[in-house]
């Protein structure tokens, strides 16, 4: 069970706004007389108290609170006479129940006494049995314990979630931008020693080499020194000592760089620590601990077990483990509901029970534990199970499956029908086994939490409802992909496992995969999202997702990575597009579009709009380039210039760097250097030209090397441009234009 | 000279095509360059796809899927923000949107209602029949 001075506190919290509230009314009662609105609200303030009193054993507070509900109910429905002299007399209640909080407040437990003739002089006044005269002293309130808390309102903390999800967007935009910045530095560093090398071995060659004998010094004055005697400080011999001098100097400018970088780099470190701590700790703020909802629900359901004449036993584990407060708020009812289904169908009454072998009294066991990001609460009981064949009848007499599929179920699939929405209807409640009322709405509040929901059962052990909830709103942990150069997102938490599309050839034809001995059906996110044009690609990921017990599957081609974020809706204007859960920002400022996993697989899911994916190719990038150069400069000058063209542009330092982007994205042409570390351009050239994908991509070869040679040489391999360094805008351009890469620029 | 602004109505004037459109200067919030839009599968083909502007998405709507306008390129394009009821959509436009300003009683043609013009476009459920062409000025 919950520990007790964790139920203390939140009494504390609860409390003070209750007898605030009591306070308030009498005061208005005072100043207003009879008002029965006021009555009423006093009535409703005590009667809560009462209740979250007794929840911590508080009797005392509790038979006070009672007593004190008693006479608003008795004011309120006028069975007696208002007289504004019983205030006092609830005043001097207030004031008891307020010492006893304080009490609790400071010993954690009640301590004093109650007066006897204060509850007789108020059940009397109920009683009508005395006109109560009082001695005319006005009570003053006892104040209330001071706490170490502070009620905040829900929408400011509401408030600051929202700043914080710009504030991880900003964090994520850095780290990205970081690893920009570094890349580029490590760029400048290899450049800057290359430099230096080249410079210091140019200049210790040439202070070896003898000064060339046409290069007599012609001054008579010198005639009759020897070579070796000469001080061979020439002009060419200064500039290379300059060249040399400024090289340390960039070299020392350039450690130093690194030097700060690698400060900068730790700080943004430490940053995006501290602002993962701070999400942290914000979250802790709005948690309650589960233990708060279950003891509410158990009192129920004890009563309820007592009315059917049932004997149970409920056994709570991991009460402790805390909750977003909308989620706490959201699970009560569909806890309720499986608690209240166990003990109406599952446990069975006392007799059956010791006829079966079983002790009397029914277990219910709640076990709540903490799984990373998540919270699964299994709930399960020893009754007698569900009774398989029993769902199976209902599911066909109800066509949620035929014959034939039922062939292909396991046992798991088969129950996880009794969450289908018109599985069940009330005429079915009294079957022992039909356990499906309501279960298709407890479903769907736990799917709107995020959250699944599996059923196991073992007949006359029992049935355990696991429930999978994250265990915040806040932040959604999604899956990256792509499509048609566009990205999505989509929540991980149905995600059970990854595929590669390699091991499962047939998936495009067959529409299923068989894997682990189950057939799950495949949908194609390129076809439902872009009516795909059939030249897709075969390689790809099958991501299968568990929706309570039931497998779908779907084929993506590119998986891009996993992100923590905070999902936005898509506001009104869009909201009709169902298909979407929201978007997400990219770090880089793309924006992905949140695909809603339940409707994906939704049978009749379908667009009624004609997707319209390239209607306007002016604005979007229209082309896509990919300039492979080892040289930072060349990379950045074409990209600027080919981007302000409106085409997109992908850089690599090499060939393997080329290679790699050529496999993951659409490249409409190639402009490559010749010479580069790693793998050079003709290589890389007869590379493409060796791979059916990429034998007709056009390649533009962009080198210094002039002459015939090297330019047929590229041409034999397969290149179908050669331009040579230093390049000018027209040239390239005009090129382009002849692959119909500018085509849109025409015009 | 005060007394004539208040008798005048100030406009935006924005192009689609050869077509010119009006709409009231109140709505308009924001003038954006466009860099690159980004499509929304599954919408109607008049929703050309969404922009980012800082950290949001704003939808971008092309008139000329609506009144079947006629265009040669997209050369110039500019996003007009407009704001109904808080909520931020995107028309496109083929000019650099002006402001102009009418006399109060002067009927003007091709006038776009803001508030019209969101409840016509807006995506509907996709059950619901969604015939946007009859929507004419």
């Amino acid at each position: 069970m919950i520990n007790q001075e964790e139920l203390i506190k939140y009494f504390l919290l609860e409390s003070e706004e209750y007898i605030n509230t009591i306070i308030e009314g009498l005061e208005d009662l005072e100043h207003r007389g009879y008002n029965k609105d006021t009555l009423e609200a006093l009535y409703r303030a005590t009667h809560t108290l009462k209740g979250s009193a007794s929840i911590v054993k508080s009797n005392k507070i509790a038979t006070l609170a009672h007593k004190l509900e008693d006479l608003f109910e008795a004011l309120m429905n006028d069975e007696i006479e208002y007289e504004s002299s019983i205030l006092n007399v609830i005043k001097k209640v207030v004031n008891v129940i307020v010492s006893l909080i304080n009490e609790l407040s400071k010993f954690k437990q009640e301590q004093s006494e109650i007066d006897d003739n204060l509850l007789r002089l108020i059940e009397d006044i109920i009683e009508r049995k005395i006109s109560y005269q009082p001695e005319q002293v006005t009570e003053t309130y006892i104040p209330m314990p001071m706490l170490n808390s502070v009620r905040v309102d829900l929408s400011h903390i509401e408030n600051i979630f929202d700043i914080l999800g710009e504030i991880i967007l900003n964090k994520n935009i850095i780290n990205d931008r970081e690893k920009e910045l570094r890349s580029l530095v490590d760029e400048i560093l290899n450049s800057g020693k290359k430099l230096f090398n080249e410079i210091t071995t140019f200049s210790d060659r040439y202070w070896l080499t003898p000064l060339d004998k046409t290069h007599k010094v012609l001054d008579s004055f010198f005639t009759d020194f020897s070579d070796l005697e000469f001080d061979r400080y020439d002009e060419y011999h200064i500039f290379t000592r300059k060249i040399a001098e400024i090289t340390n100097d960039i070299n020392e400018g350039l450690n130093e760089l690194i030097l700060f970088f690698d400060n900068l780099s730790s700080n943004f470190k430490s940053l995006t620590k501290e602002i993962n701590n701070l999400r942290d700790n914000l979250l802790m703020m709005r948690m309650i601990p589960i233990g708060r909802l279950l003891n509410k629900i158990t009192e129920a359901i004890k009563d309820i077990a007592q009315g059917l004449g049932k004997k149970i036993n409920i056994e709570i584990k991991g009460s402790d483990v805390k909750i977003d407060k909308p989620i706490f708020d959201a699970l009560y009812e569909p806890i309720l509901h499986l608690l209240r289904n166990a003990i109406d169908h599952g446990i069975e009454p006392p007799e059956t029970r010791t006829a079966l072998g079983k002790s009397k009294i029914g277990n219910i066991k709640i076990n709540i534990k903490k799984e990373g990001k998540y919270i699964t609460i299994s709930i399960s009981d020893d009754g007698h199970g569900i009774d398989i064949e029993k769902v199976k009848e209902i599911a066909i007499n109800k066509g949620l499956i035929s014959q034939e599929q039922l062939a292909f179920m396991n046992k798991e699939e088969i129950l996880s029908y009794i969450f289908a929405p018109g599985f069940s209807t009330s005429e079915e409640v009294d079957f022992q086994s039909g356990r499906g009322m309501g279960l298709n709405i407890v479903k769907t509040t736990i799917t709107r939490l995020k959250g699944t929901i599996e059923v196991f059962s073992e007949p006359f052990r029992g049935t355990t409802f696991l429930i999978k909830i994250p265990q915040s709103l806040t932040i959604s942990y999604l899956l990256i992909f792509s499509s048609s150069n566009l990205e999505f997102a989509i929540p991980i938490n149905y995600i059970e496992e990854i595929l590669l599309a390699d091991d499962f050839p047939e998936v495009k034809r067959d529409r299923k995969i068989n894997h682990k001995n189950r057939i799950i059906p495949v949908k194609i996110f390129s076809e439902l999202y872009f009516s795909s044009n059939g030249r897709d690609k075969d390689k790809g990921y099958i991501i299968i997702f568990n929706f309570s017990g039931i497998r779908k599957a779907l084929f993506v081609e590119n998986i891009l990575g996993q992100e923590e974020t905070t999902i936005y809706p898509l506001g009104k204007f869009l909201e009709g597009l169902t298909q979407y859960m929201g978007y997400v920002i990219s770090s880089n400022g793309v924006p992905r579009l949140v695909i809603d996993p339940l409707r994906i697989f939704e049978e009749e899911f379908n667009f009624t709009y004609a997707t319209t994916t390239h209607i306007f190719e002016g604005t979007t990038y229209s082309r896509t380039v990919l300039v492979v150069d080892d040289s930072i400069s060349v990379r950045k000058s074409l990209q600027t210039l080919l981007e302000s063209k409106n085409v997109r542009v992908y850089t690599a330092k090499d060939g393997v760097e080329a290679l790699n982007i050529l496999e993951n994205k659409h490249v409409d042409a190639v402009i490559t250097d010749l010479e580069m570390p790693v793998m050079h351009g003709y290589e890389l050239i007869s590379r493409l030209r060796k791979d059916y994908r990429f034998k007709d991509l056009p390649i533009i070869v962009l080198t210094s090397r002039g002459t015939k040679k090297h330019q047929e040489k590229a041409i034999d391999l397969g290149a179908d441009g050669f331009i040579i360094k230093p390049f000018d805008e027209k040239t390239i351009t005009d090129l382009l234009a002849k692959f119909e890469i500018l085509k849109n620029f025409i015009y | 000279m005060a007394e004539e602004i208040k008798e005048e109505k100030q406009f935006c004037v924005f192009g689609i095509g050869e077509r010119e459109f009006l709409i009231p200067k109140e709505a308009v919030i924001q003038i954006v360059d466009i860099t690159r839009i980004f499509p929304i599968p599954g919408s109607p083909d008049y929703i050309v796809g969404a922009l980012p502007v800082r950290g949001k998405i704003i939808p971008a709507i092309d008139l000329a899927k609506v009144y079947n306008v006629e265009r040669i390129n997209y050369a110039d394009n500019k996003l007009l923000v407009i704001d109904v009821d808080g909520e931020k959509i995107g028309i496109l436009s083929d000019i650099t949107p002006f402001f102009v300003s009418f006399d109060k009683d002067i009927v003007v043609d091709d006038y776009i209602d803001p508030k019209k013009l969101y409840e016509e476009l807006k995506v509907k459920q996709p059950t619901a029949s969604n015939k946007t062409n009859e929507l004419l000025p």
